[in-house]
């Protein structure tokens, strides 16, 4: 079935938030933020801004009625400074105006002192100074110690991954609107509809009731609106509470940019131990989190580094500790895959380090270890229908691993500037918010007396195609044609305390309390149609719009069904409550079954490097990945490729960077590139590991929002093979991205050294 | 400023700032939201519209500059209930996510193929250089204009 928002998309017609018609008398809203990383405000000059043309007002803390607190695990992020300045960026008061032009040129006649102090920006530097956001987390299994004491090998490395910008081609949005009394409604381009909710009752001092946010669609979200859509929803909120206007927030690009957090960069070390038959014994990691100036989601995101931080591997000894550290960065956030890419990069840095002095390939290492069936991860779960074995031999038959290594080894042979280099990438991702309270969802399911289905959810569409997901689960269950149905917009009046849509779980939660909605009301119509038909209801169907008796068509349609029922007042209306079963956490031992079941898959890809000038393509990336059964296979595998090459960009191009003062370098979208047409692998494939899906997914189809951005890791990984095939002594370097200075840089490095050769090849070609 | 242009086949004649985009002509005053707006600064081509036929990134045009001259949006390509063929392409082939680049690339892809209606793989990559998808990875986009040019053709 085809994304059902297509047509709409394709014809213009779709609104987001900023297509909304502007309703009169609205207010335009725009942020003032700081200037300075870190320092004490000493005076706000509003004075000249407030006169000026078009101006309504300029809200700053003082005028909040309730609390000036968003945190959300945290309470540790005021919606404006007050006094200390934690980041550059950091809103500092709101300008409503007429227009935006008008806001706009307030706000260059605000003037701000701040006293300077020295910005902290990397994680190393917060970690010596003990700049922490919570404690430090450490999950351990086995005796560690003892293992390395028994390895043969014993390796140990450093490693940095960079964050990363969501660049969502839809910026923040919020669009305030007072209602009754003291009521306001919020539309927001937001993931967390819920979590705008609160924060906006918990600041404008009202109580969740008298706030009503509305959701219709996102222009892309990544984790980038779960909780970082928030401000900007409270401040309109604000201001249409004080105003009583309407308020709009549309962020710009550059203030988008300037003012929210990204990906978490991480630092980290290692220690990988292996026998003499390459079996990882021991792996001890230490990851440093930059979470920037507030919690925001950091110890979330900071736990599912550590849970990920074996990936498909059974490591029987391992040690794992995170530190969430403060720096004066915008608070770092949710992006697709939530922490745990860095923590397996980390994993295939070690093995590729291993690889390497042992002078092996690092496949062999990767082929040893992986995940069995009833294996435990560090976190005392046990694999259950444990595929990583399964997705990596499929891929390694499908698309003929031994042909195309030794077809690379062939080619490099011949190529003396150009060599290419094969990684495998297998991953294996937890599927549940780690956050057990948060797995829950409910739907409210209305059939109209004309036989139309109305369906809310929790869920957010942001691309990834949960609405049309949900119209399956429906039109399934009833039976009847797709165009009965329509998926409302995600409101908080209608279906409350929602989750996220986050966690790659959206589509699973949502779907299974949908399901149980419909099967409710399913369940009335039959017992209607079994008396109107004088038969009982277990003989009776539903199959396309008609009732069935003993599979025999009865001749009553699916109308007249309905129609029949609200006349005998059976409800034609019913909500359901789903909380995905069997799971659990201790956070205090650190072990239990967090996760409701695991996604596999492995990637193969084919890196081809230019030793002379750095840059590379990536020809290939080859997936056998674990759908589960999908039900929708042309979004499945939309998201398939659109997270791996979000992945490829993160572990390639992206290159995020702040000067030492915290200042934004890459502040547009000509100095931070994402993957453009050229960018992207040449060939992508992928074929689905014949598999039964599994139980707790909705309809068995697994969930596949985050998994496949991790397949973007092996790219660093072939290009540093390709690297190899330049020099077979290169030390290697784990310092995402691989950008093509880096890989110059790389190879230059052995040259400089040994003089004047480009590369070691050209001794002998 | 007085201007008077098409738009979509529809006469408009509008005071402007001298200083007002195409791009918000278009949504503000003929409330034409379909073209949207990813940067304001002309690098992802989101706002792509036809200027008397040749796409442009709209945020980077005024609206004076517009002046006499026949635009064509997103609104404007399909034929009441029939799609644009490119757009028909768009939805078999899944070429889109969010959507919100969407418009953006089916107007850049009308022009590739107003040019070009045979154009290789290389060129059609080329001819998108300037939008960004973020979603999508760009394959099934792709994928979408070399079926719709089969189709145009056929
Ligand atoms: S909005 Fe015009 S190019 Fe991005
Ligand atoms: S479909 Fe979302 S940006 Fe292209």
């Amino acid at each position: 079935m085809k994304n059902i928002d297509s047509d709409k998309h394709l014809r213009g017609e779709s609104l987001y938030l900023d297509d909304l018609p502007t309703l009169q008398g609205s207010l335009h809203a725009m942020v003032f933020a700081s200037p300075t990383a870190h320092g004490l405000l000493q005076k706000l000059e509003l004075e000249e801004a407030r006169k000026s043309c078009g101006v309504w007002g300029i809200l700053t803390a003082r005028d909040i009625p309730g609390e000036n607190q968003i945190g959300n695990i945290i309470p540790d992020e005021p919606l404006f400074a007050e006094k200390e300045i934690h980041y550059r960026g950091q809103p500092i008061a709101l300008i409503l105006a007429e227009s935006r032009e008008a806001a706009r040129q307030a706000r260059q006649k605000i003037k701000v002192e701040i006293e300077e102090f020295p910005a902290v920006t990397t994680a190393e530097e917060a970690f010596e100074k003990g700049m922490f956001i919570t404690e430090p987390r450490t999950f351990t299994m086995g005796d560690v110690d003892r293992a390395f004491a028994k390895c043969a090998h014993v390796f140990e490395g450093k490693t940095f991954t960079n964050g990363q910008e969501h660049l969502y081609l839809e910026t923040q949005a919020a669009y305030a609107i007072p209602a009754e009394g003291d009521q306001i409604k919020i539309i927001s381009s937001t993931q967390g509809p819920s979590q705008v909710q609160k924060a906006a009752a918990q600041v404008l001092g009202l109580p969740m009731h008298k706030i009503e946010v509305e959701v219709i669609r996102l222009g892309g979200g990544f984790g980038g609106k779960e909780d970082q859509a928030t401000p900007w929803a409270v401040m309109a909120a604000l201001g249409a509470q004080l105003s009583r206007r309407p308020v709009k927030l549309v962020l710009s690009r550059s203030d988008d940019l300037l003012m929210t957090g990204k990906r978490h960069p991480y630092s980290a070390r290692f220690k990988i131990g292996l026998d003499e038959n390459l079996k990882i014994l021991a792996y001890e990691a230490r990851f440093l989190q930059n979470a920037g100036a507030a919690a925001d989601l950091s110890p979330a995101v900071a736990e599912r580094t550590l849970f990920h931080a074996t990936n498909s591997y059974f490591v029987k000894n391992a040690r794992l500790s995170v530190y969430s550290c403060r720096t004066h960065l915008p608070p770092n956030t949710a992006f697709r895959g939530f922490g745990g890419p860095q923590g397996m990069f980390v994993m295939e840095a070690a093995i590729a380090l291993a690889a390497q002095k042992l002078k092996i390939e690092a496949r062999h290492i990767q082929q040893a270890n992986l995940l069995q069936e009833g294996d435990r991860f560090p976190y005392g779960q046990r694999a259950e229908q444990a595929l990583a074995r399964k997705s990596w031999e499929t891929a390694y038959l499908h698309y003929k691993a031994d042909d195309l290594c030794r077809k690379a080894e062939d080619f490099n042979k011949k190529h003396e500037y150009i060599k290419k280099g094969v990684a495998f990438m297998p991953i294996c991702f937890g599927i549940s918010f780690t956050n057990t309270p948060m797995n829950q969802a409910r739907a409210l399911v209305h059939v109209y007396r004309d036989g139309s289905v109305g369906i809310s959810t929790g869920a957010v569409e942001m691309g990834q195609g949960v609405n049309t997901k949900m119209l399956q689960v429906a039109a399934s269950c009833f039976s009847i044609q797709p165009e009965r149905i329509k998926i409302e917009t995600t409101n908080t009046t209608r279906v409350a305390n929602t989750s996220p849509s986050a966690a790659s779980a959206t589509s699973d939660l949502n779907g299974k309390a949908l399901l149980k909605a419909c099967e409710q009301i399913k369940k009335r119509l039959l017992k209607t149609a079994a008396k109107e038909l004088k038969t009982n209801p277990q003989k009776i169907s539903l199959q396309n719009e008609c009732v069935l008796i003993d599979k025999k068509d009865s001749g009553l349609r699916w109308e007249e069904l309905v129609q029949t029922a609200l006349l005998q007042r059976v409800s034609l209306s019913e909500t359901a409550h789903y909380a995905t079963p069997k799971i659990r956490f201790d956070k205090k031992r650190e072990k239990g079954r967090p996760f409701s079941y695991h996604v596999y898959g492995t990637a193969i890809i084919t890196a081809k490097v230019d030793g002379l000038r750095g840059t590379y393509q990536i020809e290939s990336v080859q997936i056998a990945h674990d759908f589960g059964k999908s039900m929708n296979t042309a979004i499945d595998l939309g998201q398939v490729e659109g997270g791996l090459v979000q992945g490829l960009g993160w572990m390639c191009m992206e290159e995020l960077a702040y000067d030492k003062n915290g200042r934004l370098l890459s502040n547009a979208l000509s100095t931070y590139k994402i993957p453009d047409l050229f960018s992207v692998p040449e060939r992508i494939e992928v074929v689905p590991l014949e598999d039964e899906g599994h139980e707790a997914a909705i309809l068995k189809s697994k969930a596949v929002g985050e998994p496949p951005l991790m397949y973007g890791i092996g790219a660093y990984f072939a290009i540093l093979n390709a690297m190899r095939a330049f020099q077979s002594d290169l030390e290697p370097f784990f310092n995402a991205p691989m950008t093509p200075e880096k890989v110059l840089t790389g190879l230059l490095k052995k040259q400089v050294k040994n003089k004047p050769l480009h590369v070691e090849k050209r001794q002998i070609g | 400023m007085k201007i008077s242009l098409t738009v979509n086949g529809k006469q408009y004649a509008h005071e402007v700032e001298p200083r007002m985009s195409l791009t918000h002509y278009l949504r503000e005053v003929l409330n034409l939201t379909g073209t949207h707006i990813g940067c304001d600064t002309s690098s992802c081509g989101a706002c792509t519209v036809l200027l008397d036929g040749v796409a442009v990134k709209s945020c980077t045009i005024l609206a004076v500059q517009a002046d006499g001259c026949e635009v064509t949006t997103i609104e404007g390509l399909a034929q009441g209930s029939d799609l644009h063929p490119i757009q028909e392409a768009f939805r078999e082939h899944h070429g889109l996510q969010c959507g919100f680049c969407t418009p953006g690339m089916v107007m850049t892809a009308v022009d590739i193929l107003q040019n070009n209606p045979n154009p290789s793989e290389e060129e059609i990559r080329h001819g998108l250089e300037g939008n960004f998808c973020r979603c999508t990875g760009y394959h099934n986009i792709v994928k979408s204009i070399q079926h719709a040019a089969e189709k145009i053709n056929a």
